[in-house]
């Protein structure tokens, strides 16, 4: 039975220290780091760019609205019950009108559907990634931890309760090391496959995006280009057309009953 | 025999008498001495108003160029009209008989003219005469104008500018005495004469109608103002006049309302007033839509989705930030510009124009109250004061300048506003247009662009699909990535605590201790890796969700969440398994913190000793090599897991607990060894 200096030992707790070998390589680490980074990087992108397309289609059918209430509002005037003309006018401007806004919101679902669905549930895997993460990165502190626990002993003199001591902590150390190494791989592999699977997955809906704003800007143009032919205005160009508005407001000037400033 | 008379003006033909002729002479006479009047003040007139309009103002380099619009107004119309008028004038002469006649005619051409231009003159000529007094207060200023005035027009005397710029009116009212003049001097019957009569006449009315201008001018500017006035103006205006004027007003109105007196009907003002009123309406309505529109499209512009850097080198997602950017460069702030300027500004000077005769209407409306009593009085007394008659008077010019003039101002309006609305619609063409173009090339380069829009749709509805397959897929494989896979079985003992601890909280409750919890706060517990807790809450009281409160079956207290795992409990199995990671859902618990002091977990367990150990004490029992142990607790009394409490051949006491290993009974927790 060797004699031990018990006290010694097993007075004394433990100190959880830093092993000595580097476990993992600096190159391991590295590329873990720049791959996460990137991830890190794309997931803030990502988070931006839905908020952006969200608030931007708020706007636009908040804009589009605004163009009906014009015509809607000259509608109700009783102007129109008056002059027929100016209902003339009116009433097909807001047919364009109404029209125009019912082309938006179906552009509007069309973004919603092949846009924003998509960029929400691609955000909704980083969470899980992360947690991940943290889970490798506990397993890499509870690795380090008996790393050092092993050193520890090593360093000792080899007597029987040391050697037995090593085996045990040898015995602890291997599950948790082959853990971390697993769980280290399995990000070292799907981490950049993630990142590249961005590429399939947003250019289909950028696709979609642009040509929904194509397809909504092609019925614009068709329906405006109508309404000028419609109204019957010959072409003018802008200095023209602020020639036009002097004039008009000089006439209303020369008259008395406006006031001359 | 009644003799013809010197008297008698006009000549008889037929009748040679000598004293007649002679009378009939110096009629001729005299008419043509008026005529040589005419033309020959025409003449001195016509070059005082070139030298005033280019000698003297030319020098007046002193005074800004908004005051000498003022005090020359339309001199150079005037001059352009006399002009022509005196060379016309001139050339009569050669008709010697006919002139008469010709001049006569002349005047009835240029009635019109005459009164276009002077009216103009004549309306500014006051305000040109107070810019002459606020010039007159200045002595510095003053010298230089007369120096200058002195210069060209030496009769000029110490009156100097004024004396120049009455000119014009004193000549448009000399025409009708001129003429009359020579009117006298002509024979009734002559040819000549009822033309000069209706000239005469003309030049009256021409007169009367400048006159008249210029009072609706002055009313309209005092009225207009009205609703622009401060309100230091406003109340500066109200005095004991004002305020009488406005009691009388209102009992007027109320005489009507109470059917006491008759209302002033007017069905074509009403019509005229309710059609303004709309048309105001329509103006101010379409301008505050329009600038809902620009901030809405403002609002718009602002985010711009692609700015986002997602690190993708080409496709359709380069496309599309390329096509957004340059759009937001150019197509649409040009947009928003012309808007601005074609639209907007036009409207709004359109809405402002408008409220002057709004104004007006107001005005009227509070005069004809005013001239309904007087009228009232009149009836009834049969006479007025002057200042009551002042009152018919500026009712009726403002009621017949506005009868007169609001058709024309609805209907330029109107024109106006249309023109604003077609250019509103051209914008949206031309815009539409712009980015078609630019979105032409980013069509052509999109990898599907032959497709049609359905089929299309069902292309990305597909594939959306899929890679909504593979991002579970990796959402999966990333979850899969659990904490540590080390098993750790339960002991029977510890299986009643957990079967306890399930019945009481439930399965989703419990969780595994994952690595040893020293417990350093006062309310912490002191847990060995592998114990099972039921969680009672998941934040402790300051709210710091990083420590939860725990029940260990015995004792209550905080540790660490990250040290917990939610430990799954198949039952029927005397054995336990697999730990699944939480759920992301939070937990809902009754709050029950109750400090607990450092517990000490009962354990039974059997175990083998791997060396031998001798006892240095009574507190201590010896162990023999491969000896079957029960360990009573794998801790001391200090809470010290590196003692274990066992009992061996019927001697309990302390061991080093690293002296023993698990048998192939399940073993405590405390340290674990693979199996």
């Amino acid at each position: 039975m060797p004699k031990v200096e018990f006290t010694k030992h097993m007075g004394i707790p433990f100190k959880i220290g830093q092993p000595k070998k580097q476990i993992v390589p600096k190159t391991v680490e590295r590329d873990f780091e720049r791959e996460y980074g990137k991830l890190q990087q794309l997931e803030e992108q990502t988070r931006r760019l839905q908020k952006d397309m969200k608030k931007g289609t708020d706007a636009d059918l908040a804009l589009s609205k605004s163009a009906v209430k014009i015509s809607l509002d000259l509608l109700s005037n009783p102007l129109c019950e008056q002059d027929q003309d100016f209902l003339n006018m009116v009433t097909a401007l807001d047919t364009a009108m109404k029209r125009m806004d019912a082309f938006n919101q179906e552009k509007v679902n069309q973004i919603q559907k092949t846009v924003i669905e998509p960029l929400k549930k691609f955000s909704s895997v980083f969470p899980s990634l992360n947690m991940a993460v943290k889970r490798r990165e506990q397993a890499l502190q509870d690795y380090r931890r008996l790393q050092a626990k092993v050193e520890k002993y090593e360093e000792k003199e080899k007597t029987g309760p040391v050697l037995a001591k090593l085996h045990q902590a040898r015995e602890e150390l291997r599950p948790v090391r082959d853990d971390f190494e697993a769980k280290n791989k399995q990000l070292l592999d799907e981490m950049p496959r993630f990142y590249n699977s961005r590429l399939d997955y947003f250019q289909p809906s950028f696709e979609s995006l642009i040509r929904a704003q194509v397809g909504y800007y092609s019925e614009m143009q068709k329906i405006f280009g109508d309404l000028t032919q419609q109204l019957d205005q010959p072409g003018h160009t802008d200095e023209q057309r602020e020639r036009e508005n002097e004039a008009r407001l000089s006439e209303l000037r020369a008259l008395s009953i406006v006031a001359d400033d | 025999m009644a003799e013809h008379g010197t008297d008698e003006p006009s000549s008889s033909t037929g009748s040679p008498d000598g004293e007649g002729r002679d009378s009939g002479d110096r009629l001729l006479l005299h008419q043509r001495l008026a005529v040589r009047e005419l033309i020959d003040t025409e003449a001195s007139y016509l070059h005082m108003l070139q030298l005033c309009a280019s000698d003297i103002r030319s020098r007046l380099q002193q005074l800004p160029q908004g005051d000498l619009d003022v005090l020359f107004s339309n001199i150079d119309d005037v001059i352009e009209v006399n002009s022509k008028f005196l060379h016309d004038l001139q050339e009569t002469a050669s008709r010697e008989d006919e002139q008469v006649h010709s001049i006569g005619n002349l005047f009835l051409e240029f009635q019109e003219e005459l009164e276009r231009v002077y009216k103009v003159y004549c309306a500014s000529y006051d305000q040109a005469l107070l810019l002459v007094e606020t010039y007159r207060k200045e002595p510095e200023l003053q010298r230089e104008i007369q120096g200058i005035i002195e210069a060209a027009v030496p009769q000029a005397g110490p009156s100097g500018l004024s004396f120049l710029l009455v000119i014009p009116l004193q000549r448009i009212t000399k025409y009708p005495l001129l003429l009359q003049k020579i009117l006298e001097n002509t024979d009734p019957d002559a040819s000549a004469y009822p033309v000069l009569q209706r000239a005469a006449s003309a030049l009256q009315d021409v007169n009367a109608n400048i006159n008249e201008y210029k009072r609706r001018k002055e009313v309209a500017s005092k009225y207009t103002k009205v609703g622009q006035l401060t309100l230091r103006e406003r109340l500066a205006r109200i005095n004991t006049h004002t305020l009488s004027k406005k009691t009388t007003r209102l009992s007027q109105l109320l005489k009507q309302e109470a059917g006491l007196v008759p209302r002033t009907e007017d069905k074509e003002f009403d019509y005229l007033e309710e059609r303004l009123h709309w048309v105001s309406l329509c103006v101010t309505e379409t301008k505050n839509n329009v600038a809902v529109y620009l901030a809405n499209l403002e609002a718009f512009l602002r985010f711009r989705p692609q700015e986002s850097e997602l690190d993708i080198p080409g496709g359709p997602v380069v496309q599309y930030c390329s096509l957004m950017g340059d759009l937001q460069l150019q197509a649409f702030p040009d947009f928003k510009q012309r808007l601005e300027g074609l639209v907007w500004q036009p409207l709004c000077s359109l809405a402002k124009a408008l409220s002057g005769p709004q104004n007006l209407v107001k005005k009227r409306l509070d005069k004809l109250l005013d001239f309904e009593r007087v009228e009232e009085k009149l009836l009834e007394v049969g006479s007025v004061t002057y200042e009551e008659q002042e009152a018919r008077h500026t009712y009726q010019a403002l009621n017949s300048l506005l009868v007169a003039e609001l058709p024309q101002l609805n209907q330029l309006a109107m024109r106006w506003l249309g023109q604003i609305l077609h250019t509103f619609v051209d914008l949206q063409r031309d815009l539409a247009k712009q980015v078609l173009q630019r979105a032409e090339g980013s069509l052509a380069q999109l990898p599907h662009h032959h497709l049609s829009e359905p089929a299309f749709r069902k292309l990305v509805e597909d594939v959306l699909g899929q890679t909504g397959h593979q991002l579970r897929s990796f959402q999966e494989n990333f979850e899969k990535v659990l904490p540590p896979p080390t098993v750790q079985p339960l002991l029977p003992g510890a299986e009643r605590q957990v079967q306890a601890l399930l019945s009481r909280y439930g399965p989703e409750k419990l969780y595994q201790v994952t690595s040893n919890i020293s417990g350093a706060g006062t309310l912490d517990l002191k847990l060995l890796r592998g114990q099972i807790v039921a969680l009672l809450q998941n934040k402790d009281t300051k709210g710091n969700s990083s420590r939860w409160l725990v029940d260990t079956g015995g004792h209550r207290g905080y540790v660490p969440a990250g040290k917990l795992e939610l430990y799954r409990v198949i039952p029927g199995q005397g054995e336990v398994k697999e730990q699944v990671q939480p759920p992301k859902d939070s937990h809902h618990l009754t709050p029950e913190p109750s400090p607990a002091p450092v517990p000490s977990v009962p354990t039974v367990t059997q175990v083998v000793a791997v060396y031998p150990f001798v006892a240095r004490s009574s507190h201590e029992v010896s162990l023999q090599a491969g000896q079957l142990v029960t360990v009573l607790e794998a801790q001391d009394k200090k809470g010290n897991p590196e003692w274990s409490l066992v009992e061996v051949n019927g001697q309990r006491g302390y061991v080093p607990s690293s002296f023993l290993a698990r048998a192939p009974s399940p073993a405590p927790w405390g340290w674990s060894l693979p199996s």
